[in-house]
This record gives C-alpha cells, sequence and structure tokens, in this order.
C-alpha cells in the first residue's frame, strides 16, 4: 500500500501535491520525536515519567525532586548530549553528502570526496599517539580535516582547466595521502595502549560524549544547515552545469567554494565529536531522493532530517541493545549497504 | 732467512706463553669438588668441558657441592639455586665457584652434558596450542614477538638467551629506564619491530632464533613456520594456563630454567593460597563488586581475561565477567547499571583515577562517591596480564580490598620476587612508593 503511494508521488508529482506535502511534512518532524524517544531508550531503565520531570527540570528545578540522581544525570549528562550530537552528526553527514552530489554532479561522492575525514582521521590517531585529551583529538580532528580540503584546493589551483576534476583527482590524493599516515601511524603505535583507542575511533562512536562537546557541534551544524537550507535552490542550479548557471547570472565557482568550505566545516566537526562514521552521507541523499524527488529545495530539509533521524536510530542500535558498544561505523556499514542496494534497485528517478 | 727465524722465535715465544698461562689458569683455579656419589659422572663432564682437566672430588670443605639434597642449602638461602641436571644443583662454597657454575647452566655447559649423555638432545614439548613441537638442545637463542612470553623468559633465568623481544610496559620512558637496570642489553633487545601483528621474516632468518615464542594469535604463523624454526605457542589468560606458560618455558631452556619455573610456581602457589585462606570464606555480598578499566575509562576487561580470575583471587567479583572476548567498549549507563563498589585502572594508558574522580558524569558511581577508584602500580611488566609479575598484582589488588586482613606486604614482596626471579634488586624507596606504602 505504502509502497504503491510512494511510487505515485514520485512519479505524479503534479497530481499529488498534497500527499507529498504531508510526507514532507512528517519527515521534518521525525527526527523531534526521535529525539524525545531516544532519551527513554537506554540499558539503565528510567521510567518515561522520570525522564519527562529530568527534562522539565532545567526549566521548573522542582520537577527533579523526586527523580534520583542517578536518573537525573543519566538523562540530563549522558543520554541527551550524546542524542543530541547523534542527531546533529547525522544531519551534518547527510546534508553535507547532498551539496557535495549536487557540486560535483555525482550522486557515488560524499562530504570526504575532498579528504576531510580521511585528514581528520588522521589528526585523531595523531592525538591519540601524543597521548592527548578527548578536546586534543577533537581539535586535531577538525584541524587536519580543515588542513586536508586546503590542500586538495591549492593544489587543484595549480592547474588552469578542469577545477572541479582536478580538484576530485587532488581531493582523492590528499585523501589517500592521509589515509597512508593514519596507517603509519597504526604501525607505530603501541599495540597495548594508543592502536585500539585509535581504531576504535576510526569506527566511529559516541560512546564518550559529554556536554563539552556538544556546543562547537551544534553551533557549526546549525549555522551550515541553515546556509544549506538557504542555498539549496541555487545547488539546483549548479547541478545543471557551469554554463548554465553563468547563464542564469550566477557564478558558479565562488558559490561552490562557498558550499565545500560550509560543507567541510560541518563535516570536519561531525568526525571531530563521533568518529568516522560511513554511509550517512551517500545513503541519506539516495533516501530522500526516493522520498521526495531530486529537488534540492525539499532534498536538503529532507536529507537533514533523515540524517538525523537514522544516526539516531543506529546509536540507539548501538548504546542500548547489548552491554558492550557496537562501533557506529560498522552498524551504519550493515545497515547502511542493503538499504542503498534496495533503494538503488528501486530507484527510477534523475538525479 | 733472517724474517724466517724471527717468525718462528715469536711463534714458539707465544706458545711458551699461551701455554703458561692456561696451566696458570688451571692451576689457580681447579676447583675442589663435593659431590654425591651419583652426580659425580656428570659434574666430571661439566669440569672437562671447562677446565680440560680432571675433578677432584672431596668428602668435605669442597669450593663446590653438587646434590640434590635442598636441606644441605644455607639456612638463609633465597631464591633458586643453579640446576645443572633436574632436581641437581650446586651450591658455591667459595667466590672461585662461580665462572664454573655459571658455565654448568649456560647453554654451553648444557652442551657438555648433552654431549656425555646426561641431557637429552632435544626436549618434545606440547605448546599451549595443543601443538607438539621438538626443540634442538640446548636453545642458544629466542626471539619473543609476544611481549608476555619475554617475561617468562626472564622469569625462567634464560634473559640471556634472548636476541630479539617485544617489551610490555617499557614503552614510557619510565618502563624503558626500569627494564634496562634489569638488563641492559634491554635497548638492543627491544629495537626491532616485532609484535602479534608485523613480523619481518628476513629479520628473523639473520636472527637465527633456535626457538620462537609468540602466542597463538599471531597473524604471521604461516609465513615463519616455512623457515623450520620450533615455534612454542603461549596462552595463559587463567592463573592454571600462567603456571603451564612457565613450566613449558622452563622445559625449553633446560634444567636451570625448568627449575626456576618450579620455584616460581611455588612461590605463586603460596601467594595464591594465603590469599584465598583470607578470601575464600567470604560471603557474595562481602565481595567488592569491582570494574577493571583500560586504557579507555569505558574500556573493560571480559569474563575471558586473566584479571578476572585474578580478581577473584584477591576476594573480589569483576562486574564485567558476563562480557566475552578481549577489551570491551561500554558506555556509562552500563557502568551506571553495574554500579561497582571499587574501579581499579590497569597500570598502562593514561586513564587516572582523576579521570573518573574529576568528571560529573562518573559521580553517579558507587566507587567514584566512595573514592575508590585506583590505579594498579607495576615495575615493568603490568601486574595485570599473565605475566610472572602478576603474583604482585594479585598482592596489591588483596591489599587493596582488604586492608585490615591480608599481612602481605607489596613492597616487600616485590622485592623478594624481582631479586629472585629478575636477578635485581629493586630500589627499596621507588618501589614503596609504586605499591602505595
Amino acid at each position: 500500500m505504502r509502497v504503491v503511494t510512494l511510487r505515485r508521488l514520485w512519479q505524479g508529482a503534479d497530481v499529488q501535491v498534497s500527499g507529498r506535502d504531508v510526507l514532507y511534512v512528517v519527515l521534518l518532524l521525525l527526527p523531534f520525536a526521535l529525539i524525545v524517544l531516544s532519551l527513554m531508550l537506554g540499558l539503565y531503565s528510567i521510567s518515561v515519567e522520570n525522564v519527562g520531570r529530568a527534562l522539565l527540570s532545567s526549566i521548573a528545578p522542582a520537577m527533579a525532586e523526586s527523580v534520583p540522581q542517578t536518573e537525573l544525570t543519566l538523562v540530563l549528562r549522558i543520554r541527551l548530549p550524546r542524542v543530541l550530537s547523534a542527531a546533529l552528526i547525522g544531519a551534518a553527514l547527510a546534508s553535507t553528502g547532498v551539496a557535495f552530489q549536487g557540486i560535483f554532479k555525482n550522486p557515488l561522492v560524499d562530504s570526504n570526496l575532498l579528504g576531510v575525514t580521511s585528514g581528520a582521521g588522521f589528526g585523531a590517531a595523531l592525538a591519540l599517539l601524543l597521548g592527548g585529551t578527548a578536546a586534543l583529538v577533537q581539535g586535531f580532528a577538525f584541524g587536519f580535516g580543515l588542513l586536508a580540503v586546503s590542500l586538495a584546493y591549492v593544489g587543484s589551483r595549480l592547474y588552469s582547466t578542469a577545477p572541479m576534476i582536478v580538484l576530485t583527482l587532488m581531493g582523492i590524493l590528499i585523501g589517500s595521502f592521509f589515509g597512508s599516515m593514519t596507517s603509519l601511524i597504526k604501525y607505530v603505535a603501541d599495540p597495548l595502549n594508543t592502536l585500539p583507542a585509535i581504531t576504535f575511533w576510526l569506527l566511529g562512536g559516541l560512546t564518550g560524549v559529554t556536554w563539552s562537546s556538544v556546543p562547537s557541534l551544534a553551533v557549526i551544524t546549525l549555522v551550515g544547515g541553515a546556509f544549506l537550507w538557504l542555498v539549496r535552490w541555487r545547488l539546483n542550479i549548479l547541478s545543471l552545469g557551469d554554463a548554465e548557471a553563468v547563464t542564469l547570472g550566477m557564478n558558479p565557482n565562488r558559490l561552490k567554494l562557498i558550499i565545500i568550505v560550509c560543507a567541510t566545516l560541518m563535516t570536519a566537526a561531525a568526525v571531530a565529536v563521533g568518529g568516522v562514521i560511513g554511509w550517512i552521507g551517500l545513503v541519506i541523499p539516495h533516501a530522500g531522493r526516493i522520498l521526495v524527488g531530486p529537488d534540492h529545495k525539499r532534498l536538503i530539509p529532507v536529507s537533514l532530517a533523515l540524517g538525523a533521524s537514522f544516526l539516531l536510530a543506529i546509536d540507539n542500535l548501538s548504546r542500548a541493545l547489548l552491554p558492550t558498544e557496537v562501533p557506529l561505523g560498522v552498524l551504519t556499514g550493515l545497515v547502511g549497504v542493503p538499504l542503498l542496494i534496495l533503494l538503488l534497485r528501486r530507484n527510477q528517478t534523475g538525479w | 732467512m733472517k724474517w724466517n727465524y724471527r717468525l718462528v722465535m715469536l711463534v714458539l715465544l707465544g706458545l711458551l706463553i699461551l701455554n703458561g698461562n692456561v696451566g696458570l689458569i688451571a692451576a689457580q683455579d681447579a676447583l675442589t669438588i663435593q659431590a654425591d656419589e651419583d652426580l659425580q659422572p656428570a659434574v666430571a663432564a661439566l669440569y672437562k668441558a671447562f677446565f680440560n682437566a680432571e675433578p677432584g672430588f672431596v668428602a668435605a670443605d669442597g669450593d663446590l657441592v653438587a646434590t640434590t639434597d635442598r636441606a644441605s642449602l644455607p639456612d638463609d638461602f633465597q631464591g633458586v639455586p643453579p640446576h645443572f641436571l633436574p632436581d641437581a644443583f650446586f651450591i658455591a662454597q667459595s667466590e672461585r665457584a662461580s665462572a664454573f657454575i655459571d658455565f654448568a647452566v649456560s647453554p654451553d655447559g648444557q652442551q657438555a652434558l648433552i654431549d656425555a649423555g646426561f641431557l637429552p638432545a632435544s626436549v618434545t614439548i606440547t605448546d599451549q596450542a595443543g601443538n607438539s613441537v621438538v626443540i634442538p638442545q640446548p636453545v642458544r637463542r629466542v626471539i619473543t614477538p609476544y611481549s608476555i612470553a619475554t617475561y617468562l623468559v626472564y622469569g625462567v633465568g634464560a634473559a640471556d638467551r634472548l636476541v630479539a623481544g617485544g617489551y610490555l610496559g617499557a614503552r614510557d620512558p619510565i618502563g624503558a629506564a626500569r627494564m634496562e637496570a634489569i638488563d641492559p642489553r634491554f635497548p638492543q633487545l627491544s629495537g626491532y619491530v616485532m609484535n602479534q601483528r608485523e613480523i619481518n621474516i628476513e629479520e628473523i632468518a639473520n636472527l637465527q632464533p633456535d626457538v620462537i615464542f609468540t602466542s597463538a594469535r599471531s597473524a604471521w604463523l604461516d609465513t615463519v613456520a616455512e623457515l623450520d624454526i620450533p615455534i612454542v605457542l603461549f596462552q595463559g589468560e587463567s592463573p592454571e594456563l600462567l603456571k603451564q606458560s612457565m613450566q613449558i618455558a622452563g622445559q625449553v631452556f633446560g634444567p636451570n630454567a625448568a627449575a626456576r619455573a618450579a620455584a616460581w610456581s611455588a612461590y605463586y602457589d603460596r601467594i595464591f593460597s594465603q590469599v584465598m585462606d583470607v578470601t575464600d570464606d567470604l560471603e557474595a555480598d562481602e565481595r567488592p563488586r569491582l570494574l577493571m578499566v583500560g586504557t579507555e575509562a569505558l574500556r573493560v576487561i571480559s569474563g575471558d581475561m586473566y584479571q578476572t580470575d585474578i580478581i577473584a583471587a584477591a576476594g573480589g567479583q569483576s562486574v564485567s565477567a558476563d562480557l566475552t572476548g578481549s577489551w570491551n567498549d561500554v558506555n556509562l549507563e552500563q557502568v551506571v547499571l553495574w554500579n561497582p563498589d571499587v574501579i581499579v585502572i590497569v597500570p598502562y594508558g593514561s586513564v587516572t583515577p582523576a579521570t573518573l574522580v574529576d568528571s560529573p558524569e562518573w559521580q553517579v558511581v558507587a566507587a567514584v562517591q566512595n573514592g575508590r577508584v585506583y590505579k594498579m602500580p607495576s615495575w615493568v611488566a603490568p601486574w595485570d596480564t599473565p605475566v610472572p609479575d602478576s603474583v604482585l598484582g594479585i598482592i596489591w589488588l588483596a591489599q587493596t580490598l582488604f586492608p585490615d586482613r591480608v599481612s602481605l606486604d607489596c613492597a616487600a614482596e616485590a622485592m623478594t620476587f624481582y631479586k629472585t626471579f629478575y636477578d635485581y634488586d629493586l630500589p627499596s624507596d621507588e618501589i614503596a612508593a609504586v605499591c602505595g606504602s
């Protein structure tokens, strides 16, 4: 039934406008519902009432009186920052994936195309090798993520022709260079101490997230997400090609650069907190296209919402299913790959 | 012609000096030996190999006593007497005997006894992966890519036969300095890329080891097997398996090593039973619920690990005993669910009690509220891992959990332990600080 409706949704956009609008609104509200639901989930069972009281206690402290301190701490200091981080990281990775796919006119790329994740992975590994604190690891990851993309950009400017192709190539080169550097660090790392930490970080996880890592992530993701939201219709024009964009009075190269900078900042911030979480930037944009079509006016908001929802759901599995944490990178791959295969088979629409 | 004459004179002179010297050594160092009747042929074989002369056996007041009777040891004797045959050892009565004793327990001494038929030319052992391994004797060169096995070699007193190895706990400057004080060859021995994952097979071939000690989980076993070097696999993740590890290491290096392995087992059993005497009759609710965390605050031990056993021996119960495999990453919610009474952080890694105590998130855990968060001490080899030194980890843990009941003293036992099994005198003030006493 749902399948039939959905098929109609994208085939007969003009006829089914109202149904499509409902779906759009539902998708946008989904992450907020999931955030509330996620706060109820966890290995430690806390009643719905106490979760509610704990949340309201920040506004009305009297609400917390009957809630045990342990439950207060768990809801406010453990679950809340983690759930918010998962939503923000998911939104950042998915929306930057859409942006990159639009700019590079290639449905098979995500925001790691220019090496930001590889650079961040190297930065984090280096910080862990130096015995750094969580803050140092995040700082290094963020910094080296930006550095990798800057290197790719500067490298591409050395050539005058076909900047996008050269930029892509430079991104891949810089990405593999930092990948090799990370392997080198793993090679020299102490197998007892540093290596497990590096491996776990590279697989991604939100185990160690506390409030201290949320503000910078939130600011960058919200500002960057808002920017992508605002320029979303221009992405439609960019994905037509540079010649068309110029005809329509745009400066495509400048806009692309701004979007790349914005997406890189968002990805670096996400990776710095959550480690290397694969697949979201690739799978969620496709899922979004199937649900609301390739128009960026809706695709950007939907990918923000779907990315947040997807990572929230995955992280709930990771933290509440088993006593031990399953790395997020493992789960996103396990769930994301079959999903992508399924969607590619069913998807008949254009990109 | 004159040149020839000079040359001949020179050679003759040289021979004269050499001959005189040999005679001098033999005359000065000829030892008088008191030996049980049935040990005399073996002692004679050793003596002949070392001095190229027949020994003079005496009934009393020899420089050296060869015996199987432990009662003839001086009352204040500590450690393991040098064994040249299974159950037969030397007691030095004068300083002059030491070179001969060193020779007797060295590979050359073993070779002399093998040539004379007193020791077998090869031993067959069953390693901890269940493989039967034939090892020609004596073993002169051993490599230990599995860094836990390195300490087994030290424990049985065969460190002089190490040519390369991994060293657990000696990566940081403090550990490295301590290890170098124990064994001056440490910088050279540890200077290879060699662990369970990585090994350079050409380098191994170059090192020409007689035997390789590693773990069954080494990634390169098939490649290295091509070199036709005996490989002994270890897996010591329980007290019984650790004792077996030591026993195997002892068998590989001959009678003296075997005697030291047996002595270590006896020491381990004695400490174990002394601790168990205190902790055995504890009811389940008297046993502190203990969480042992690793190199990250949220990385905890599993029930399959050796650490779980030493926690149980020391009278605690590991809250994460239901987990399997190796280290497990958990989240704080799970820790709160366990709500441990005590948290112990392993000796290695950057996590300290302050990491947890200063964190607002950890305040809900009972151990943090009660201020019972500890970092396990260690000297070089981490005391929580299945190395000979872990006996000290049991002592420290028992002392920490039951300070009123356990009479063992970590620092004093550590002094004895390192003297006996590493032949090293620990700096007493430093070990006292390490043990926290």
